[in-house]
């Protein structure tokens, strides 16, 4: 069937507004925050389940995949529309529709900003806990879509730890809900799976999620230490005695030098590495591990301890972390955003590989990333101008990711497989176990239609070959999170 | 549902021979009159105890090759969950896969087999102040992929999370008999879909879970317990909303109650788990909102406290469990109160309750229970009742809104129909 009879339906079914189809209008949706591309043939933005529904059913009749989009600040390229197709952009549908403070829950629509949630509840002493770095920015939707993570999942766990229900669109347009408000609900957990399915099951039109009580008392510390090494020493003896702080940073030399001239933080010329650790609870138990946390540095010797107890001054600890990628911007024209996870044993070994493999490749990384739970983001610079380079740096990525499996890890811990990482796939799962997923995607009927190209090996690119090469390369700008 | 319903045909000798040529002469026998692998008054036509996930994959080839139901079996602690098998060839016993493959202590992480008992894989983390927090009955006896099997958790999971929270892998043997893993060894970790979660509370009707890797956490510094006598569990629930607002170290708040016609009687069970200072002020407080209660430490076996313990169930001839919102907990306990007085275990911060009857006409008592549940927003599922009363009902009760999409999933990871057949949500 021809494009342009696909266009009149979905404009039938959603409305001449909300179908957009000229050229100048699509290249706004053909990325996300990799800079791979992948036109698509049309975008839809309907505004409920049943707009959804009726744009699933007619790009089925027409035969062309559908990929969901939220905010478009995912780092796998999971909103990219490889095969082209049609589009579905859930940012109008934004509302907060249930708020129940007495039971922690709330209902909401996937295009509700991350941090919005938190907002409105806060007047409850509630909050949304999962907190993607892009949380001012990146849509509920797509964190369900991805399993997003964030500083403080070290202590709370990811988007899966804090949905309760969701209410999807199959491949065939039906609407049904999954799991539910209360804390059990019969039958399979599919509310588990659909969870970091990357838009490969089903589209997500409403999420239940939990809320928690805002903890008594936080403490921030920022520690700085002359090596990176000593650095995850004292990761793993944090980790080792059985503390589980909030959040455990680590940034390295690059990044600090980075940050400094933008955020003024005072971070030493000459130190090689700082921790920011964040303990909360109760005031007795917050101040309690603060104290040991304190005093594991002072043994690793940290040269300097700097601890935060307001908001305003745990803000200031807080904003060289925060803006460490945007800074990042300023040291090369490109760089590659890695995301690995290793065993927290194997931090100091593993980081040293991946010094010792920029080095080898001859380009400059910078280390800002999760460190408590053995979450690495290694961001590489390069210039994407200079001929091979791009190559190389990818060539680069996957020997890092080799890093990672061969300690016993993973090939991503919060972004997502998407395209990029889809060929490791079959580095850390066997045939059978890759088969035994696909059956789940067999069950929800959606092996054809859904977010295609993703996750999984294949022999097939995305959109064209020049740009699959590119898949993983984030734009660089104020705006980029990790 | 199962596509395959062939009958078999095959003499129980030549399975016993066949499934011997497998596992060894010795763990494949008969299953006799013994209690143990007995399902809903089903006896199995034989008992098979592989001795590796090879074995386990042998054995589920075999079963698949000829069309025998399987049912697998760590402890069998939760035998009387679920429906009525539709078929029951084999008890495929996991006891004799019962390591810990992995443990390291610095990385808050374990990898241990399915077979293991809770009690023992918590013995062995102990040495190292560590545990997984499991919190189930009978941990002698349950074993670990049991637990994982039924998902059952217990009035710690606000405090430390469900089962589905802290596993982050699973190795599962399908139903024709490939090993596979899902999740990994990593706490953080979203590579691929997360069949972990599919596995939890699926029953044994999708595969046999062989192996799993769990988060694990360090042993709290202080424990004690506080016991409150109130008088309504309005009362209670209103007072457990008030301790988790303000962030008390609390690791288990339970409410039990008990009596008949002319009155019940109220208490509230409120474990404090954390460091000194935080335990001594979380029970000044807890002690402070409820005059006349008193403190006790909690020793390792906290279940003395608790005046229905897992086992008090065990000879309940109706057990259901019902989730409802915290927020209605108090209501619905009302009403339930007043069908037959039966005795009643909650948890007012997820709204979960086992409401146990004895001595009762099973039937008529169900069908009002389950009209309370309809009209709370309550899930109502049958943890226990007698096989005659099975026949006549699905304990999951109507299928929820998703059950096409669960059916597919059953078809997809089971075609044939031999794993656990008939026990699941509309006896998938």
């Amino acid at each position: 069937m021809k494009r342009s009879s696909l266009i009149r339906d979905l404009q039938g079914a959603i409305g001449r507004r909300w179908v957009l189809h000229a050229p100048e209008d699509l290249l706004v949706y053909e990325y996300d925050a990799t800079i791979d591309r992948g036109l698509p043939e049309a975008v839809v933005l309907p505004d409920d389940a049943e707009g959804v529904a009726s744009a699933v059913c007619i790009a089925s009749n027409h035969g062309v995949p559908v990929t969901a989009r939220g905010a478009g600040t995912g780092l796998s390229g999971g909103a990219i529309p490889c095969e082209g197709g049609v589009v579905i952009v859930t940012t109008r549908m934004n509302r907060i529709l249930e708020l129940d403070p007495e039971n922690r829950i709330a209902v909401v629509e996937p295009g509700v900003i991350n941090l919005d949630i938190s907002r409105s509840t806060a007047p409850y002493g509630l909050y949304y806990a999962p907190d993607p770095s892009s949380q001012k920015a990146c849509s509920i939707g797509g964190n369900v879509a991805e399993n997003a993570g964030g500083p403080h999942c070290l202590r709370y766990g990811t988007t899966t730890n804090h949905v309760l229900g969701l209410e999807i669109v199959t491949a065939d347009g039906v609407v049904v809900w999954l799991g539910g408000k209360t804390a059990d609900t019969p039958g399979y957990d599919l509310t588990g799976v659909v969870v970091g399915s990357e838009g490969t099951l089903a589209i997500v039109t409403k999420v239940i999620v939990r809320l928690l009580h805002k903890p008594e008392a936080t403490v921030t510390l920022l520690a700085i230490f002359d090596t990176v090494t000593q650095a995850s020493r004292v990761v793993s003896s944090i980790i080792g005695k059985g503390m589980v702080p909030a959040a455990l940073e680590m940034m390295d030399k690059n990044t600090m030098d980075a940050v400094e001239p933008f955020v003024h933080a005072g971070y030493p010329p000459d130190a090689g590495a700082v921790l920011l650790i964040e303990v909360e609870g109760l005031k007795e138990d917050a101040q309690e591990q603060a104290d040991a946390v304190a005093s594991i540095c002072r043994e690793l010797e940290a040269r300097e301890i700097r601890i935060g107890l307001s908001q305003e001054d745990r803000d200031r600890l807080w904003a060289g972390r925060k803006g460490a990628l945007g800074a990042l911007g300023r040291l090369a024209p490109s760089y590659y955003i890695l995301d690995g996870v290793i065993p927290r044993t194997r931090l100091p070994t593993v980081l040293d590989g991946v010094y010792e493999a920029c080095d080898r490749f001859g380009f400059r990384v910078a280390n800002v990333f999760h460190a408590g739970d053995g979450n690495l983001h290694p961001n590489v610079m390069f210039d994407e101008r200079v001929q091979g380079a791009t190559k190389k740096v990818l060539d680069l990525g996957e020997e890092i990711m080799r890093l990672c499996v061969d300690a016993g890890g993973s090939i991503t811990g919060e972004h997502g497989v998407g395209y990029e990482k889809r060929n490791y796939m079959s580095w850390i799962f066997s045939p059978d176990d890759l088969e035994v997923m696909s059956r789940l995607k067999a069950a929800f009927g959606a092996s054809e239609i859904f977010n295609p190209g993703k996750v999984f090996p294949t022999s097939k690119g995305c959109g064209e070959v020049s740009s699959r090469m590119r898949a993983a390369i984030a734009r660089v700008g104020a705006d980029a999170f990790v | 549902m199962p596509s395959s319903r062939t009958p078999t045909v095959i003499a129980q000798a030549t399975i016993l021979d066949d499934l011997s040529a497998i596992v060894g002469g010795e763990h494949a026998y008969p299953a006799d009159e013994s209690q143990r692998f007995v399902v809903d008054g089903m006896t199995p036509r034989a008992v098979v105890e592989p001795g590796s996930y090879e074995e386990v994959a042998g054995v589920m080839r075999y079963a698949s090759e000829q069309g025998l139901a399987a049912i697998p079996l760590g402890g069998g602690t939760k035998r009387h969950i679920g429906n009525l098998p539709s078929r029951y060839d084999l008890a495929l016993s996991l006891s004799h896969i019962h390591q810990i493959i992995e443990h390291e202590p610095a990385d808050l992480t374990v990898t241990c087999q399915a077979g293991i008992s809770v009690a023992e894989l918590d013995r062995r983390l102990r040495v190292h102040g560590q545990r997984v927090p499991f919190d189930v009955s009978h941990g002698q006896q349950a074993s670990v992929g049991g637990v994982l099997a039924a998902n059952t958790n217990g009035p710690s999971r606000p405090a430390y999370g469900a089962l589905r929270d802290f596993t982050i892998g699973i190795r599962m043997v399908t139903g024709d008999g490939r090993i596979t893993r899902a999740g990994g060894k990593v706490v953080k970790n979203v590579a691929g879909f997360d069949l972990c979660k599919l596995y939890i509370g699926s029953l044994g009707t999708l595969g046999v879970i062989v192996e799993a890797t769990f988060k694990v956490m360090p042993v709290a510094r202080l424990e004690r317990s506080v016991l409150l006598s109130l008088d309504t569990p309005g009362g209670a629930c209103a007072l457990s909303a008030e301790l988790h607002r303000r962030g008390l170290a609390l690791s288990h708040v339970q409410l039990s109650g008990r009596g008949d016609a002319t009155g019940y009687s109220w208490l509230l069970e409120t474990r404090l788990a954390g460091s000194e200072g935080a335990v001594e002020r979380s029970e000044n407080e807890v002690v402070g909102l409820a005059p006349g209660s008193h403190a006790q430490p909690a020793g390792s076996d906290v279940s003395s406290t608790d005046r229905f313990s897992g086992e008090h169930f065990d000879d309940s001839s109706l057990l259901c469990r019902f989730s409802t919102l915290p927020s209605r907990l108090a209501a619905f306990i009302g009403a339930v109160q007043r069908l037959e007085s039966p005795d009643i275990l909650a948890e007012p911060a997820t709204g979960i309750l086992r409401v146990s009857w004895h001595e009762i006409d099973g039937a008529t008592v169900l069908e009002r229970a389950r009209q309370i549940a309809a009209s709370h927003s309550a899930t109502a599922v049958v943890e226990r009742c007698p096989p005659e009363l099975k026949q006549h009902i699905d304990v999951f009760g109507d299928p929820p809104p998703a059950f096409q999409l669960m059916r597919s999933v059953k078809q997809q990871f089971d075609p044939k129909g031999i794993l656990s057949p008939g026990r699941f949500v509309g006896r998938l």
